[in-house]
């Protein structure tokens, strides 16, 4: 009798375990059963050309989403890092065609573009940690000016960017397509930050920013250094936007921060800080993108498509939440 | 040898002083106690010392050289370890990470050396082997751990300073006895390798048992250092208290007796929950009950959960005749019991909204009103907000607009328009000035003339010594002690409080 009692608890104790560990497993879930899905609704989307293009489409959201991560982790929001991808997105863009789009010039212009990327990040980080305004109004404010800034470099949308640049994100390497080298040069720049100290810093300073103070952490550049991750994460987030779209546009990244949160939050990270983990956002942004695709392959009339998909990530969030409840309690 | 040297210092939050004169001095291996009653600085003397308090003024001297602390990481580099009595834990971190969180091992300049982290962290976990409990293991999860283990972890990312100066405030409220009798082997170690440690305890045998000299703090001010071996505890306890602890005029000015011929208003019945357990008491109507002891033994989760805002395991709360099965404070405030809470930020203002409607919304529910009528709710505001003196420009100022004293006036004032039965006083005075306490103590007073139950909670003893007719001693959740009559005593207070649990 006594086992009998015992096993359900420990099997429940397991699982809390398990999620402890990989706190994106539920998202995991989620973006299986969304693929099988897509499967059924078009076996056609599960080709390798298919999942190509998906990929190659949500990868911009899905640097975004993590550059969110960096600053959720400690407990903050980045509102303007959709505006930092435009601005980098028509700076890059721009750069490459003033100076000729040869390789070279390509080259230096994603290093500026880098740059930029982080000098917005410690805008934001000064604005937010140093001067202690409220993160969500601030980097509301910032996002205003970083558009601005953007429009003024490029007032209506439609340069193109160079051929070499998005033929190269667009095209294969060895057989290969670019983007699963993207991907896995993501994975393994993720693992490595994983393992900094910045990170157990940002999450500790999340958790519980007083006490964190109280231990002797620098909470303030700590904070800091989350802005800088986010900001260089936009960058690259810009750079695949520009790669997908091939021109530059002063708007096009307005839209996409709050899909960046939402993706945070289906990957199983805690917007008040201190839980949450990178592979999750990823998982979260991959989400989005295959809702996205079954509204599609669904056939659902084109006046129909927000409807259901704002119905959707709600249902996902919900299957999130509760599975997290079951395996705390 | 001198360790570590205060003189002077002080600290005011606004109008309020935390810290008057604080000095102190804690020599190479000795375990210096700090005793003084509820808010009379210790913590605040501790924290200075931490750096996460700044004083406005004062000296710090560390082995004779004069020093300044910036902040928490300055401190650090002083070497000054410390226990936050409010815990400094990362509750979604390991317990290895939590102990090393303050200096993180680091290799390649970038990467934390897990390795060395557990290694270092393992140290500081065997220390309270076979103590710690169940579940209790290195890689667990802070925020799933008991209270007690959380408090282990915080004694072992303490100890993981290394620090030749150690703080520990309050470092064994939630410990079992075996893990105090290991904590206390580690301090006389500590002691041996001539550090100076700072200890802070309301428990009078602990302090008995491990410290070597104390210095007692009252109102603020360092009274004294003495020797623990050539003192007892009455004595300290009286030092505590001041001069007059035991004459006639720190006894109870309220009458001890009152007229019972009313009935009783409420009877609590071996009620147990969080933060409490298995209190009775009846209090009758005209009557003012006192719950005293020290901070946090369980009166103000007794009164949050009899208000249906806490949870209550077992017993049960009788109004009248009938049960009061308080499942939310609606429930509760429909039944006729009003709650007022110190902490008015959280649970009194309605912030940013004007006078009157901080004032109405308990009419609003016990009437069933729909809709608001400015002009017939202002004949019933006015005069309850009068009763109390309350200053105010209009009733359509923001309730921010008022100092702390007239926001508790206003807050009270929302119980007045209809009268509860039962008035639950959560240490309704805290931080407020002298003369609205004044105000506030008289109106609670005609409320219990009125036929009125009223309990008060408060951290300053004075206050109940004026007011209540009894007074129940809290002490780690129960009650240890009933004070009537001519016991009502600063003294007896004091030494009930202070009692081993």
């Amino acid at each position: 009798m006594a086992d009998v009692a015992v096993t359900p608890r420990a099997r429940a104790g397991g699982i809390r375990k398990l999620l402890e560990r990989y706190p994106f497993l539920p998202a995991l879930v989620i973006v299986a059963a969304l693929l099988l899905l897509n499967g059924v609704f078009s076996p056609n989307s599960l080709s390798y050309r298919s999942l190509t293009g998906l990929l190659s489409t949500y990868m911009a959201l899905i640097m975004l989403a993590i550059a969110q991560t960096y600053v959720v982790y400690a407990g903050d929001i980045d509102l303007s890092a959709g505006s930092i991808l435009s601005l980098v997105n028509v700076a890059i863009v721009v750069l490459m065609e003033r100076w000729g789009g040869g390789a070279g010039a390509v080259l230096l212009a994603l290093a500026l573009g880098l740059l930029l990327g982080l000098a917005c990040g410690l805008v934001n980080g000064i604005v937010v940690a140093a001067l202690r305004l409220q993160a969500i109004v601030a980097t509301f404010a910032t996002s205003i000016f970083f558009t601005g800034f953007a429009l003024y470099i490029l007032p209506v949308a439609g340069t193109p960017a160079p051929a070499l640049f998005w033929r190269t994100y667009g095209g294969r390497l060895l057989g290969v397509p670019f983007v699963f080298y993207i991907l896995a040069v993501l994975v393994v720049l993720l693992l490595v930050l994983s393992r900094t100290r910045l990170v157990t810093q940002l999450l500790a300073v999340g958790d519980d920013q007083q006490a964190a103070f109280q231990t002797g952490l620098p909470v303030v550049p700590v904070r800091i250094k989350g802005y800088l991750l986010c900001g260089l994460f936009s960058a690259l987030a810009a750079f695949c936007i520009t790669g997908d779209t091939a021109s530059g546009d002063p708007l096009v990244g307005g839209k996409m921060t709050l899909y960046s949160v939402a993706a945070v939050v289906l990957g199983g990270s805690a917007l008040s800080g201190g839980w949450g983990t990178v592979v999750g956002s990823l998982l979260g942004a991959l989400t989005i993108g295959l809702i996205n695709s079954v509204v599609f392959f669904m056939g659902t009339p084109s006046e129909w498509q927000n409807f259901v998909q704002g119905l959707a990530i709600l249902v996902v969030l919900m299957a999130g939440v509760l599975a997290g409840r079951r395996a705390r309690a | 040898m001198s360790k570590l040297k205060l003189s002077g210092v002080s600290k005011a939050y606004g109008a309020t002083l935390a810290l008057r004169r604080g000095d102190l001095e804690v020599m190479a291996g000795e375990v210096h106690v700090l005793m003084g009653s509820n808010g009379s600085g210790k913590s605040t003397l501790c924290k200075i010392i931490a750096g996460s308090v700044r004083p406005d003024a004062g000296k710090i001297l560390i082995d004779n050289r004069p020093i300044t602390i910036t902040g928490p990481r300055s401190a650090r580099g002083h070497g000054i370890g410390i226990f936050y009595q409010e815990l400094s834990l990362a509750a979604h971190r390991s317990v290895e990470e939590n102990i090393c969180l303050a200096a993180l091992p680091i290799k390649s300049h970038l990467f934390v050396d897990r390795a060395l982290l557990k290694q270092r962290a393992a140290r500081y976990i065997r220390l309270f082997e076979n103590v710690a409990g169940e579940g209790f293991s290195a890689d667990a999860l802070v925020g799933n751990l008991r209270p007690d283990q959380r408090q282990l972890v915080e004694i072992m990312k303490a100890l993981a300073s290394e620090a030749p100066i150690l703080i520990f405030d309050e470092p064994t409220s939630a410990l079992d006895r075996a893990q105090v009798d290991r904590f206390f082997e580690i301090l006389r170690d500590l002691k041996r390798q001539d550090r100076g440690i700072i200890f802070i305890s309301h428990r009078m045998d602990e302090i008995k048992a491990v410290g070597d000299r104390v210095t007692i703090i009252r109102d603020g001010e360092t009274i004294t250092t003495l020797n623990l071996a050539e003192t007892d505890a009455a004595s300290v306890i009286r030092l505590m208290v001041g001069g007059s602890g035991d004459m006639p005029a720190s006894q109870s000015s309220a009458p001890a007796v009152v007229d019972l011929a009313d009935g009783t208003a409420m009877i609590v019945h071996d009620l147990s929950g969080v933060g409490f357990r298995n209190v009775s008491f009846d209090v009758a109507k005209g009557e003012i009950l006192g719950f005293g002891g020290l901070h946090g033994q369980g009166q103000s989760a007794l009164l949050r959960a009899i208000f249906g805002a806490g949870s209550i395991s077992s017993g049960e709360v009788l109004i009248g005749d009938s049960r009061l099965d308080a499942s939310s404070p609606r429930d509760a405030i429909r039944r006729g019991c009003a709650y007022v809470s110190g902490d008015r930020g959280r649970d009194g203002v309605i912030s940013g909204r004007p006078i009157i409607e901080n004032v109405t919304p308990i009419h609003y529910l016990r009437d069933r009103l729909m809709i608001a009528r400015p002009s017939k709710l202002r004949d019933k505001v006015a005069p309850a907000l009068e009763s109390m003196h309350t200053k105010f420009a209009s009733l359509f100022h923001p309730i921010s607009s008022l100092s702390g004293g007239n926001q508790q006036k206003v807050i009270i004032a929302r119980w007045l328009i209809d009268r509860p039965d039962v008035l639950l006083l959560d240490d309704p005075t805290k931080g407020i000035d002298l003369s609205a306490k004044a105000d506030l103590f008289a109106l609670i007073r005609q409320l219990a003339a009125e036929g009125l139950g009223i309990l008060l909670y408060s951290s300053e003893d004075a206050e109940l010594l004026g007011n209540a007719n009894r007074i129940l001693v809290f002490n780690g959740g129960s009650v240890s002690r009933e004070l009537t009559g001519a016991d009502r005593t600063r003294y007896n207070l004091y030494q009930a409080a202070y009692e081993a649990a």
